[in-house]
Protein backbone atom coordinates (compact mmCIF):
# COMPACT_ATOMS: atom_id res chain seq x y z
CA UNK A 1 0.00 0.00 0.00
CA UNK A 2 1.66 3.49 -0.87
CA UNK A 3 1.74 5.83 2.20
CA UNK A 4 -1.19 8.30 0.92
CA UNK A 5 0.76 11.10 2.74
CA UNK A 6 3.66 10.43 0.44
CA UNK A 7 1.52 9.75 -2.42
CA UNK A 8 0.29 13.27 -2.48
CA UNK A 9 3.73 14.84 -2.54
CA UNK A 10 5.15 13.27 -5.31
CA UNK A 11 1.80 14.34 -7.17
CA UNK A 12 2.58 17.83 -5.97
CA UNK A 13 6.07 17.44 -6.82
CA UNK A 14 5.36 16.83 -10.11
CA UNK A 15 3.03 19.44 -10.54
CA UNK A 16 4.92 21.89 -9.27
CA UNK A 17 8.09 20.80 -11.37
CA UNK A 18 6.04 21.24 -14.41
CA UNK A 19 4.61 25.02 -13.41
CA UNK A 20 8.07 25.81 -12.71
CA UNK A 21 9.42 24.43 -15.69
CA UNK A 22 11.98 22.26 -13.88
CA UNK A 23 12.63 19.21 -15.57
CA UNK A 24 15.46 17.87 -12.73
CA UNK A 25 12.72 18.18 -10.33
CA UNK A 26 10.24 16.24 -12.49
CA UNK A 27 12.49 13.56 -13.59
CA UNK A 28 12.67 13.18 -9.62
CA UNK A 29 9.39 13.60 -9.07
CA UNK A 30 8.57 10.63 -11.76
CA UNK A 31 11.57 8.39 -10.49
CA UNK A 32 10.30 8.44 -6.79
CA UNK A 33 6.52 7.85 -8.22
CA UNK A 34 7.78 4.82 -9.78
CA UNK A 35 10.02 3.42 -6.99
CA UNK A 36 6.91 3.77 -4.61
CA UNK A 37 4.99 1.87 -6.72
CA UNK A 38 2.58 4.31 -7.51
CA UNK A 39 0.00 4.12 -10.60
CA UNK A 40 1.52 5.82 -13.38
CA UNK A 41 -1.50 7.09 -15.05
CA UNK A 42 -2.16 8.61 -11.81
CA UNK A 43 1.17 10.34 -11.61
CA UNK A 44 0.41 11.59 -15.08
CA UNK A 45 -3.05 12.93 -14.56
CA UNK A 46 -3.24 14.16 -11.19
CA UNK A 47 0.83 15.17 -11.37
CA UNK A 48 1.81 16.26 -14.80
CA UNK A 49 -1.71 17.02 -16.14
CA UNK A 50 -2.44 19.21 -13.04
CA UNK A 51 0.60 21.20 -13.72
CA UNK A 52 -0.12 21.77 -17.21
CA UNK A 53 -3.68 22.69 -16.71
CA UNK A 54 -2.21 25.80 -14.60
CA UNK A 55 -0.28 26.40 -16.83
CA UNK A 56 -2.72 27.06 -18.67
CA UNK A 57 -4.17 29.16 -16.33
CA UNK A 58 -1.66 31.03 -15.91
CA UNK A 59 -1.27 31.68 -19.89
CA UNK A 60 -4.80 32.70 -19.95
CA UNK A 61 -4.33 35.08 -17.07
CA UNK A 62 -1.17 36.58 -19.31
CA UNK A 63 1.36 35.35 -16.72
CA UNK A 64 2.71 32.84 -18.92
CA UNK A 65 3.75 33.44 -22.57
CA UNK A 66 4.77 30.70 -24.93
CA UNK A 67 8.45 30.21 -24.05
CA UNK A 68 7.09 29.47 -20.33
CA UNK A 69 4.85 27.18 -22.05
CA UNK A 70 7.83 25.52 -24.16
CA UNK A 71 9.85 25.28 -21.37
CA UNK A 72 6.97 23.51 -19.05
CA UNK A 73 6.30 21.22 -22.13
CA UNK A 74 9.76 19.93 -21.97
CA UNK A 75 9.29 19.08 -18.08
CA UNK A 76 6.30 17.64 -18.61
CA UNK A 77 7.90 15.28 -21.50
CA UNK A 78 10.81 14.48 -19.13
CA UNK A 79 8.22 13.36 -16.67
CA UNK A 80 6.17 11.12 -19.14
CA UNK A 81 9.43 9.41 -20.07
CA UNK A 82 9.99 7.88 -17.42
CA UNK A 83 6.42 6.94 -16.11
CA UNK A 84 5.24 5.88 -19.51
CA UNK A 85 7.16 2.13 -19.81
CA UNK A 86 5.27 1.15 -16.38
CA UNK A 87 1.78 2.81 -17.52
CA UNK A 88 -1.25 -0.16 -16.96
CA UNK A 89 -3.41 -0.17 -19.90
CA UNK A 90 -4.93 2.81 -19.49
CA UNK A 91 -8.59 2.72 -18.91
CA UNK A 92 -10.57 6.31 -20.41
CA UNK A 93 -13.33 4.67 -21.97
CA UNK A 94 -11.97 5.33 -24.99
CA UNK A 95 -9.14 4.78 -27.34
CA UNK A 96 -7.85 6.45 -30.17
CA UNK A 97 -5.29 7.45 -32.78
CA UNK A 98 -4.67 10.04 -34.37
CA UNK A 99 -2.71 11.49 -37.44
CA UNK A 100 -1.62 15.26 -37.23
CA UNK A 101 0.51 17.95 -38.54
CA UNK A 102 0.78 21.18 -39.74
CA UNK A 103 -0.44 21.63 -43.91
CA UNK A 104 1.91 22.37 -46.51
CA UNK A 105 3.23 25.64 -46.46
CA UNK A 106 3.63 25.88 -43.19
CA UNK A 107 6.75 25.20 -41.32
CA UNK A 108 5.45 26.50 -37.61
CA UNK A 109 4.78 23.61 -35.63
CA UNK A 110 4.73 24.97 -32.00
CA UNK A 111 1.05 24.76 -31.27
CA UNK A 112 1.25 21.38 -33.28
CA UNK A 113 3.78 19.83 -30.59
CA UNK A 114 1.55 21.09 -27.89
CA UNK A 115 -1.60 19.46 -28.93
CA UNK A 116 0.60 15.91 -29.53
CA UNK A 117 1.71 15.89 -25.93
CA UNK A 118 -1.92 16.04 -24.73
CA UNK A 119 -2.43 13.52 -27.15
CA UNK A 120 0.45 11.34 -25.56
CA UNK A 121 -0.87 11.92 -22.38
CA UNK A 122 -3.61 10.72 -22.89
CA UNK A 123 -2.86 7.55 -24.86
CA UNK A 124 -3.38 8.21 -28.20
CA UNK A 125 -1.15 6.05 -30.80
CA UNK A 126 -0.31 9.59 -32.23
CA UNK A 127 1.53 9.40 -35.97
CA UNK A 128 3.11 12.53 -36.32
CA UNK A 129 3.67 13.53 -39.96
CA UNK A 130 5.37 16.76 -38.74
CA UNK A 131 5.41 20.25 -40.41
CA UNK A 132 4.79 21.58 -44.33
CA UNK A 133 3.05 18.43 -44.79
CA UNK A 134 1.75 17.83 -48.73
CA UNK A 135 -2.12 17.65 -48.52
CA UNK A 136 -2.46 14.30 -49.95
CA UNK A 137 -0.31 12.77 -47.35
CA UNK A 138 -2.94 13.16 -44.50
CA UNK A 139 -5.46 10.95 -46.42
CA UNK A 140 -2.82 8.73 -47.55
CA UNK A 141 -1.80 7.96 -43.79
CA UNK A 142 -5.41 8.47 -42.19
CA UNK A 143 -6.15 5.15 -44.66
CA UNK A 144 -3.23 3.67 -44.02
CA UNK A 145 -3.81 3.87 -40.08
CA UNK A 146 -7.59 3.68 -39.85
CA UNK A 147 -7.48 6.72 -37.55
CA UNK A 148 -10.19 8.07 -36.01
CA UNK A 149 -8.82 11.30 -35.60
CA UNK A 150 -6.60 13.70 -37.86
CA UNK A 151 -5.88 17.11 -36.63
CA UNK A 152 -4.30 19.69 -38.98
CA UNK A 153 -2.66 22.70 -37.98
CA UNK A 154 -1.65 25.98 -39.41
CA UNK A 155 -0.29 29.19 -38.09
CA UNK A 156 -0.36 31.17 -41.13
CA UNK A 157 -3.68 32.41 -43.24
CA UNK A 158 -1.71 31.54 -46.40
CA UNK A 159 -1.36 27.59 -45.51
CA UNK A 160 -4.74 27.23 -43.26
CA UNK A 161 -6.08 27.84 -47.17
CA UNK A 162 -5.28 23.80 -47.91
CA UNK A 163 -7.39 22.44 -45.18
CA UNK A 164 -10.68 22.38 -46.50
CA UNK A 165 -9.29 20.42 -49.55
CA UNK A 166 -8.19 17.82 -46.90
CA UNK A 167 -11.17 17.48 -44.92
CA UNK A 168 -13.02 16.92 -48.51
CA UNK A 169 -11.03 14.27 -49.63
CA UNK A 170 -11.07 12.37 -46.16
CA UNK A 171 -14.54 12.73 -45.62
CA UNK A 172 -14.74 11.40 -49.32
CA UNK A 173 -12.93 8.43 -48.34
CA UNK A 174 -13.74 7.78 -44.81
CA UNK A 175 -17.08 9.56 -43.85
CA UNK A 176 -16.52 8.42 -40.38
CA UNK A 177 -13.07 9.77 -39.48
CA UNK A 178 -13.39 12.83 -37.38
CA UNK A 179 -11.18 16.34 -38.07
CA UNK A 180 -9.95 18.81 -36.17
CA UNK A 181 -8.43 22.34 -37.25
CA UNK A 182 -6.41 24.32 -34.95
CA UNK A 183 -3.89 27.17 -35.02
CA UNK A 184 -4.42 30.87 -34.87
CA UNK A 185 -5.90 31.53 -38.11
CA UNK A 186 -8.79 29.34 -38.01
CA UNK A 187 -12.44 29.60 -36.15
CA UNK A 188 -15.21 27.98 -34.78
CA UNK A 189 -16.91 29.48 -37.93
CA UNK A 190 -14.10 28.21 -40.93
CA UNK A 191 -14.17 24.47 -39.05
CA UNK A 192 -17.89 24.41 -39.69
CA UNK A 193 -17.77 25.76 -43.27
CA UNK A 194 -15.06 23.70 -44.11
CA UNK A 195 -16.90 20.72 -42.73
CA UNK A 196 -14.26 19.75 -39.58
CA UNK A 197 -15.87 18.46 -36.81
CA UNK A 198 -13.65 20.89 -34.06
CA UNK A 199 -11.68 23.28 -34.18
CA UNK A 200 -9.29 24.00 -31.22
CA UNK A 201 -7.50 26.70 -30.76
CA UNK A 202 -4.79 26.02 -27.78
CA UNK A 203 -3.32 22.76 -26.91
CA UNK A 204 -5.61 22.57 -23.66
CA UNK A 205 -8.64 22.91 -25.77
CA UNK A 206 -7.75 20.39 -28.36
CA UNK A 207 -6.95 17.58 -26.11
CA UNK A 208 -10.81 18.08 -24.74
CA UNK A 209 -12.47 18.30 -28.20
CA UNK A 210 -10.43 15.48 -29.15
CA UNK A 211 -11.37 13.33 -26.64
CA UNK A 212 -15.17 14.43 -26.65
CA UNK A 213 -15.10 13.46 -30.37
CA UNK A 214 -13.48 10.13 -29.82
CA UNK A 215 -16.07 9.37 -27.26
CA UNK A 216 -19.01 10.05 -29.76
CA UNK A 217 -17.77 7.99 -32.45
CA UNK A 218 -17.46 5.14 -30.36
CA UNK A 219 -21.13 5.83 -29.31
CA UNK A 220 -22.04 5.81 -32.62
CA UNK A 221 -19.83 2.62 -34.36
CA UNK A 222 -21.41 0.42 -30.37
CA UNK A 223 -24.97 1.93 -32.07
CA UNK A 224 -24.23 0.65 -35.65
CA UNK A 225 -23.19 -3.13 -33.66
CA UNK A 226 -26.27 -3.16 -32.38
CA UNK A 227 -28.26 -3.18 -34.83
CA UNK B 1 -4.63 64.57 -55.40
CA UNK B 2 -4.13 61.51 -56.83
CA UNK B 3 -2.97 57.87 -54.66
CA UNK B 4 1.01 58.58 -54.73
CA UNK B 5 0.55 62.36 -53.29
CA UNK B 6 -2.01 61.04 -50.95
CA UNK B 7 0.13 58.51 -49.42
CA UNK B 8 2.88 60.35 -49.36
CA UNK B 9 1.15 63.36 -47.92
CA UNK B 10 0.17 60.80 -45.15
CA UNK B 11 3.33 59.77 -44.50
CA UNK B 12 5.29 64.09 -44.26
CA UNK B 13 2.27 64.65 -41.73
CA UNK B 14 0.32 66.83 -44.36
CA UNK B 15 -3.19 67.42 -44.48
CA UNK B 16 -5.04 64.50 -47.29
CA UNK B 17 -8.45 64.25 -48.66
CA UNK B 18 -9.38 60.88 -47.23
CA UNK B 19 -8.29 58.25 -46.01
CA UNK B 20 -6.05 56.23 -47.99
CA UNK B 21 -6.77 52.45 -48.85
CA UNK B 22 -3.25 51.22 -49.16
CA UNK B 23 -0.72 48.27 -47.86
CA UNK B 24 3.25 48.09 -47.36
CA UNK B 25 3.00 43.74 -46.88
CA UNK B 26 1.92 41.26 -49.69
CA UNK B 27 -1.05 42.12 -52.10
CA UNK B 28 -1.16 40.24 -55.58
CA UNK B 29 -4.19 38.66 -56.74
CA UNK B 30 -5.63 35.57 -58.53
CA UNK B 31 -7.19 37.77 -60.92
CA UNK B 32 -4.04 39.69 -61.54
CA UNK B 33 -2.10 36.43 -62.04
CA UNK B 34 -4.81 34.53 -64.38
CA UNK B 35 -4.70 37.96 -66.45
CA UNK B 36 -0.93 38.02 -67.28
CA UNK B 37 -0.74 34.22 -67.34
CA UNK B 38 2.08 33.96 -65.35
CA UNK B 39 1.62 30.58 -62.39
CA UNK B 40 2.46 32.14 -58.82
CA UNK B 41 5.10 29.72 -58.40
CA UNK B 42 6.97 31.60 -60.96
CA UNK B 43 6.84 35.14 -59.94
CA UNK B 44 8.91 34.96 -56.93
CA UNK B 45 11.93 34.10 -59.23
CA UNK B 46 11.42 36.53 -62.18
CA UNK B 47 11.87 40.61 -61.27
CA UNK B 48 9.97 41.25 -64.13
CA UNK B 49 7.20 39.04 -63.34
CA UNK B 50 6.76 39.74 -59.97
CA UNK B 51 6.28 43.21 -60.58
CA UNK B 52 4.12 42.87 -63.29
CA UNK B 53 2.03 40.77 -60.66
CA UNK B 54 2.53 43.43 -58.21
CA UNK B 55 0.97 46.70 -60.02
CA UNK B 56 -2.20 44.29 -61.28
CA UNK B 57 -3.65 45.27 -57.80
CA UNK B 58 -3.71 49.14 -58.39
CA UNK B 59 -4.14 48.50 -62.13
CA UNK B 60 -7.16 46.02 -61.64
CA UNK B 61 -8.84 47.21 -58.53
CA UNK B 62 -7.42 50.88 -57.73
CA UNK B 63 -5.31 49.90 -54.88
CA UNK B 64 -3.15 52.57 -53.71
CA UNK B 65 0.14 50.83 -53.54
CA UNK B 66 2.32 49.16 -55.28
CA UNK B 67 4.11 45.96 -53.29
CA UNK B 68 7.51 43.96 -53.44
CA UNK B 69 8.69 41.25 -52.34
CA UNK B 70 5.88 38.60 -52.55
CA UNK B 71 7.01 36.43 -49.90
CA UNK B 72 9.01 36.16 -46.82
CA UNK B 73 12.22 34.28 -47.58
CA UNK B 74 14.28 36.86 -49.23
CA UNK B 75 16.47 37.89 -46.08
CA UNK B 76 17.00 34.24 -44.98
CA UNK B 77 17.29 32.95 -48.18
CA UNK B 78 20.41 35.50 -48.08
CA UNK B 79 21.36 34.76 -44.85
CA UNK B 80 22.06 31.05 -46.16
CA UNK B 81 18.96 29.11 -45.65
CA UNK B 82 17.26 27.37 -48.31
CA UNK B 83 13.93 28.22 -49.53
CA UNK B 84 11.01 25.97 -51.03
CA UNK B 85 9.15 27.57 -53.62
CA UNK B 86 6.60 25.13 -54.19
CA UNK B 87 7.52 24.71 -58.31
CA UNK B 88 5.09 22.48 -59.17
CA UNK B 89 2.31 23.42 -57.20
CA UNK B 90 -1.29 23.67 -58.92
CA UNK B 91 -2.65 26.31 -56.41
CA UNK B 92 -1.05 28.98 -54.35
CA UNK B 93 1.28 28.53 -51.76
CA UNK B 94 4.41 31.01 -50.54
CA UNK B 95 7.68 29.68 -50.15
CA UNK B 96 8.63 28.46 -46.85
CA UNK B 97 12.53 27.91 -45.26
CA UNK B 98 13.80 24.37 -46.32
CA UNK B 99 16.80 24.11 -44.72
CA UNK B 100 17.97 26.06 -41.65
CA UNK B 101 20.73 28.07 -40.71
CA UNK B 102 21.35 27.70 -37.15
CA UNK B 103 20.55 23.93 -35.72
CA UNK B 104 21.46 24.52 -31.88
CA UNK B 105 22.75 26.80 -29.46
CA UNK B 106 26.42 27.07 -30.24
CA UNK B 107 26.31 27.94 -33.82
CA UNK B 108 23.96 30.91 -32.78
CA UNK B 109 27.19 33.15 -33.21
CA UNK B 110 26.71 33.91 -36.70
CA UNK B 111 28.68 36.08 -39.09
CA UNK B 112 26.47 38.11 -42.12
CA UNK B 113 28.16 37.52 -45.44
CA UNK B 114 30.20 40.43 -46.78
CA UNK B 115 28.02 40.16 -49.82
CA UNK B 116 25.08 39.96 -48.46
CA UNK B 117 23.57 42.94 -50.93
CA UNK B 118 24.16 40.34 -53.67
CA UNK B 119 23.44 37.22 -52.66
CA UNK B 120 19.90 35.36 -53.00
CA UNK B 121 17.18 37.39 -54.51
CA UNK B 122 18.11 40.53 -52.98
CA UNK B 123 19.26 41.66 -56.45
CA UNK B 124 16.39 40.42 -58.10
CA UNK B 125 14.17 42.09 -55.45
CA UNK B 126 15.58 45.52 -56.52
CA UNK B 127 14.93 45.24 -59.81
CA UNK B 128 11.82 44.27 -59.46
CA UNK B 129 11.68 47.69 -57.50
CA UNK B 130 12.88 49.48 -60.25
CA UNK B 131 10.42 48.09 -62.82
CA UNK B 132 7.29 48.33 -60.59
CA UNK B 133 8.10 51.85 -59.86
CA UNK B 134 8.65 52.76 -63.48
CA UNK B 135 5.38 50.95 -64.09
CA UNK B 136 3.36 53.08 -62.00
CA UNK B 137 5.59 54.82 -59.67
CA UNK B 138 3.85 58.28 -60.80
CA UNK B 139 0.48 56.99 -60.02
CA UNK B 140 1.11 54.79 -56.57
CA UNK B 141 3.75 54.72 -53.30
CA UNK B 142 5.82 51.94 -53.93
CA UNK B 143 6.44 49.83 -50.88
CA UNK B 144 8.83 47.03 -50.01
CA UNK B 145 8.90 45.12 -46.98
CA UNK B 146 11.97 43.61 -44.60
CA UNK B 147 11.29 41.18 -41.82
CA UNK B 148 11.66 42.32 -38.34
CA UNK B 149 14.92 40.84 -36.45
CA UNK B 150 13.07 38.38 -34.02
CA UNK B 151 11.21 37.08 -36.76
CA UNK B 152 14.65 36.95 -39.16
CA UNK B 153 15.89 34.62 -36.11
CA UNK B 154 12.37 32.69 -35.71
CA UNK B 155 13.13 31.89 -39.49
CA UNK B 156 17.15 30.95 -39.68
CA UNK B 157 16.71 28.99 -36.45
CA UNK B 158 14.12 26.59 -34.65
CA UNK B 159 11.53 29.13 -33.79
CA UNK B 160 10.70 26.60 -30.71
CA UNK B 161 15.22 27.05 -29.47
CA UNK B 162 14.75 30.71 -30.05
CA UNK B 163 11.43 31.22 -28.01
CA UNK B 164 13.27 29.29 -25.10
CA UNK B 165 16.42 30.76 -25.32
CA UNK B 166 14.72 34.43 -24.91
CA UNK B 167 13.71 33.64 -21.78
CA UNK B 168 16.81 31.10 -20.67
CA UNK B 169 19.75 33.30 -22.04
CA UNK B 170 18.63 36.73 -22.89
CA UNK B 171 21.58 38.07 -24.05
CA UNK B 172 22.50 35.36 -26.44
CA UNK B 173 19.30 35.86 -28.21
CA UNK B 174 20.04 39.76 -28.23
CA UNK B 175 23.45 39.62 -29.46
CA UNK B 176 21.84 37.58 -32.64
CA UNK B 177 19.03 39.94 -32.87
CA UNK B 178 21.28 42.62 -33.34
CA UNK B 179 23.22 40.70 -36.15
CA UNK B 180 19.63 40.04 -37.64
CA UNK B 181 18.93 44.16 -37.63
CA UNK B 182 22.37 44.64 -39.48
CA UNK B 183 21.53 42.28 -42.19
CA UNK B 184 17.88 43.58 -42.27
CA UNK B 185 19.42 47.04 -42.65
CA UNK B 186 21.81 46.08 -45.47
CA UNK B 187 18.44 44.68 -47.62
CA UNK B 188 16.87 47.75 -46.59
CA UNK B 189 19.08 49.65 -48.25
CA UNK B 190 19.09 47.77 -51.43
CA UNK B 191 15.12 48.42 -51.74
CA UNK B 192 15.95 52.31 -51.15
CA UNK B 193 18.76 52.73 -53.35
CA UNK B 194 16.40 51.19 -56.32
CA UNK B 195 13.78 53.32 -55.21
CA UNK B 196 11.02 52.15 -52.55
CA UNK B 197 8.81 54.85 -51.58
CA UNK B 198 8.55 52.95 -48.06
CA UNK B 199 9.41 49.77 -45.91
CA UNK B 200 7.87 47.96 -44.07
CA UNK B 201 9.28 45.83 -40.97
CA UNK B 202 6.70 43.07 -40.52
CA UNK B 203 8.02 41.92 -36.87
CA UNK B 204 4.71 39.04 -37.05
CA UNK B 205 6.62 36.25 -34.53
CA UNK B 206 7.24 39.19 -31.94
CA UNK B 207 3.52 39.27 -31.00
CA UNK B 208 2.37 39.36 -27.37
CA UNK B 209 0.42 36.58 -28.30
CA UNK B 210 3.51 34.84 -28.00
CA UNK B 211 5.98 37.22 -25.92
CA UNK B 212 5.34 39.39 -22.94
CA UNK B 213 5.39 43.07 -23.23
CA UNK B 214 8.60 43.27 -21.36
CA UNK B 215 10.35 41.02 -23.42
CA UNK B 216 9.47 43.24 -26.16
CA UNK B 217 10.63 45.76 -24.74
CA UNK B 218 13.69 44.75 -23.39
CA UNK B 219 14.91 42.38 -26.50
CA UNK B 220 12.76 43.05 -29.09
CA UNK B 221 12.85 46.80 -28.89
CA UNK B 222 16.49 47.48 -29.29
CA UNK B 223 17.34 45.71 -32.51
CA UNK B 224 14.11 47.50 -33.85
CA UNK B 225 15.22 51.05 -33.06
CA UNK B 226 18.43 50.29 -34.92
CA UNK B 227 16.94 49.40 -38.17
CA UNK B 228 14.32 52.35 -37.70
CA UNK B 229 17.51 54.41 -36.87
CA UNK B 230 18.87 53.42 -40.50
CA UNK B 231 15.97 53.69 -42.88
CA UNK B 232 15.95 57.13 -44.44
CA UNK B 233 12.38 56.38 -46.54
CA UNK B 234 9.38 56.43 -44.98
CA UNK B 235 8.95 53.80 -42.20
CA UNK B 236 5.78 51.05 -41.04
CA UNK B 237 6.33 48.62 -38.54
CA UNK B 238 3.81 45.74 -38.41
CA UNK B 239 2.92 43.49 -35.26
CA UNK B 240 0.04 40.71 -35.64
CA UNK B 241 -1.69 39.69 -32.83
CA UNK B 242 -3.09 41.59 -29.79
CA UNK B 243 -0.56 45.07 -29.84
CA UNK B 244 -2.60 47.40 -27.68
CA UNK B 245 -0.21 46.42 -24.78
CA UNK B 246 2.42 47.92 -26.95
CA UNK B 247 1.43 50.44 -29.68
CA UNK B 248 3.31 52.75 -27.16
CA UNK B 249 6.42 50.67 -27.35
CA UNK B 250 5.83 50.41 -31.44
CA UNK B 251 6.06 54.32 -31.93
CA UNK B 252 8.88 53.95 -29.39
CA UNK B 253 11.15 52.24 -32.30
CA UNK B 254 11.38 55.42 -34.37
CA UNK B 255 8.76 54.01 -36.72
CA UNK B 256 6.97 56.94 -38.54
CA UNK B 257 3.64 54.50 -38.89
CA UNK B 258 2.69 51.54 -37.59
CA UNK B 259 0.66 48.75 -38.90
CA UNK B 260 -1.85 46.85 -36.46
CA UNK B 261 -4.30 43.59 -37.28
CA UNK B 262 -7.96 43.27 -36.60
CA UNK B 263 -7.21 42.05 -33.02
CA UNK B 264 -5.94 45.45 -32.15
CA UNK B 265 -8.98 47.94 -30.50
CA UNK B 266 -7.60 50.78 -32.53
CA UNK B 267 -10.07 53.42 -31.07
CA UNK B 268 -8.06 52.23 -28.12
CA UNK B 269 -4.37 53.25 -29.80
CA UNK B 270 -5.92 56.16 -31.41
CA UNK B 271 -6.54 57.72 -27.51
CA UNK B 272 -3.54 56.29 -25.90
CA UNK B 273 -0.97 57.70 -28.83
CA UNK B 274 -2.94 60.68 -30.12
CA UNK B 275 -4.32 62.54 -32.84
CA UNK B 276 -1.61 63.18 -35.23
CA UNK B 277 -0.09 59.32 -34.71
CA UNK B 278 0.12 57.25 -37.98
CA UNK B 279 -2.04 54.15 -36.93
CA UNK B 280 -2.46 51.67 -40.26
CA UNK B 281 -4.49 49.14 -40.07
CA UNK B 282 -6.92 46.71 -39.14
CA UNK B 283 -9.26 44.98 -41.25
CA UNK B 284 -9.27 41.11 -41.31
CA UNK B 285 -8.00 40.40 -44.55
CA UNK B 286 -9.38 36.81 -44.90
CA UNK B 287 -12.56 36.51 -42.92
CA UNK B 288 -13.55 39.94 -44.35
CA UNK B 289 -12.00 40.49 -47.57
CA UNK B 290 -12.19 36.39 -49.12
CA UNK B 291 -14.58 34.89 -47.25
CA UNK B 292 -16.89 38.14 -46.42
CA UNK B 293 -19.74 39.37 -48.53
CA UNK B 294 -19.77 42.74 -50.15
CA UNK B 295 -21.59 44.19 -47.10
CA UNK B 296 -19.55 43.13 -44.74
CA UNK B 297 -16.30 43.97 -46.28
CA UNK B 298 -18.17 47.67 -46.62
CA UNK B 299 -19.46 47.81 -43.34
CA UNK B 300 -15.66 46.57 -41.98
CA UNK B 301 -14.17 49.67 -43.53
CA UNK B 302 -16.75 52.14 -41.91
CA UNK B 303 -15.75 50.67 -39.10
CA UNK B 304 -11.76 51.03 -39.25
CA UNK B 305 -12.37 54.50 -40.27
CA UNK B 306 -14.77 55.54 -37.12
CA UNK B 307 -12.23 53.86 -35.09
CA UNK B 308 -9.60 56.05 -36.45
CA UNK B 309 -7.02 54.49 -38.81
CA UNK B 310 -4.92 56.77 -40.22
CA UNK B 311 -5.35 54.53 -43.56
CA UNK B 312 -7.05 51.46 -44.60
CA UNK B 313 -4.50 48.59 -44.56
CA UNK B 314 -4.76 45.28 -44.27
CA UNK B 315 -3.95 43.34 -41.12
CA UNK B 316 -1.75 40.78 -43.18
CA UNK B 317 -1.25 39.75 -46.60
CA UNK B 318 -3.84 39.92 -48.85
CA UNK B 319 -4.80 36.56 -49.74
CA UNK B 320 -4.56 35.82 -53.59
CA UNK B 321 -8.02 34.34 -53.77
CA UNK B 322 -9.96 37.50 -53.04
CA UNK B 323 -12.87 37.88 -55.15
CA UNK B 324 -12.51 40.95 -57.33
CA UNK B 325 -16.07 42.33 -56.44
CA UNK B 326 -14.46 42.71 -52.70
CA UNK B 327 -11.67 44.48 -53.81
CA UNK B 328 -13.45 46.81 -55.88
CA UNK B 329 -16.46 47.11 -52.95
CA UNK B 330 -13.56 47.81 -50.11
CA UNK B 331 -12.09 50.66 -52.31
CA UNK B 332 -15.36 52.09 -53.16
CA UNK B 333 -16.19 52.58 -50.03
CA UNK B 334 -13.13 54.03 -48.27
CA UNK B 335 -13.37 56.19 -51.20
CA UNK B 336 -16.95 57.69 -50.24
CA UNK B 337 -16.60 57.35 -46.34
CA UNK B 338 -13.03 57.65 -46.09
CA UNK B 339 -13.23 61.59 -46.27
CA UNK B 340 -15.64 62.39 -43.53
CA UNK B 341 -13.52 62.32 -40.58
Amino acid sequence: MVDEAKKKEVLEKLKNAVIQYDEDACKEGATEAVELGMDANEAIFDGLVAGMEEVGRLFEAQEYFVPEILMCADALYAGLDILKPHCQQMDLGIKGSVVIGTVEGDVHDIGKNLVKMMFDVAGFNVYDLGRDVPLDKFVEEQLRTDSELVCLSAMMTTSMVGMPKVIENIKKKNPDCLIMIGGAPTSKELADRWGADGYAEDASNALKEAIKMVAFLKKLRDEKLKK
Amino acid sequence: MNSRERVLKLFKGEPVDRVPCFSGMGNVTEEGINKLGYRFADIHLDAKMMADTAATTYKIFGFESGVVPVDLCVEAEALGCVINVYPHAEGILYPTIKEKLIHKEDEMDIKIPTDLAARGRVPLLAEAIKLLKADIGNDVAIGSYVLGPFTLAGQIMELNDLLKLSFKKADKVAKLLDVMADAIVIVAKEYEKAGTDFITVREMGATTDVLSPRVFKSLILPPLQKIMKEIKVHSVLHICGKTNDIVTDMMDSGTKAISVEQKNDVAESRKKLGKDALIFGNYDPYNVLVSGDEELVRSTMRKCIDDGVSAVWPGCDIWPTVPPKNMLAMIDEVKKYGGKQ
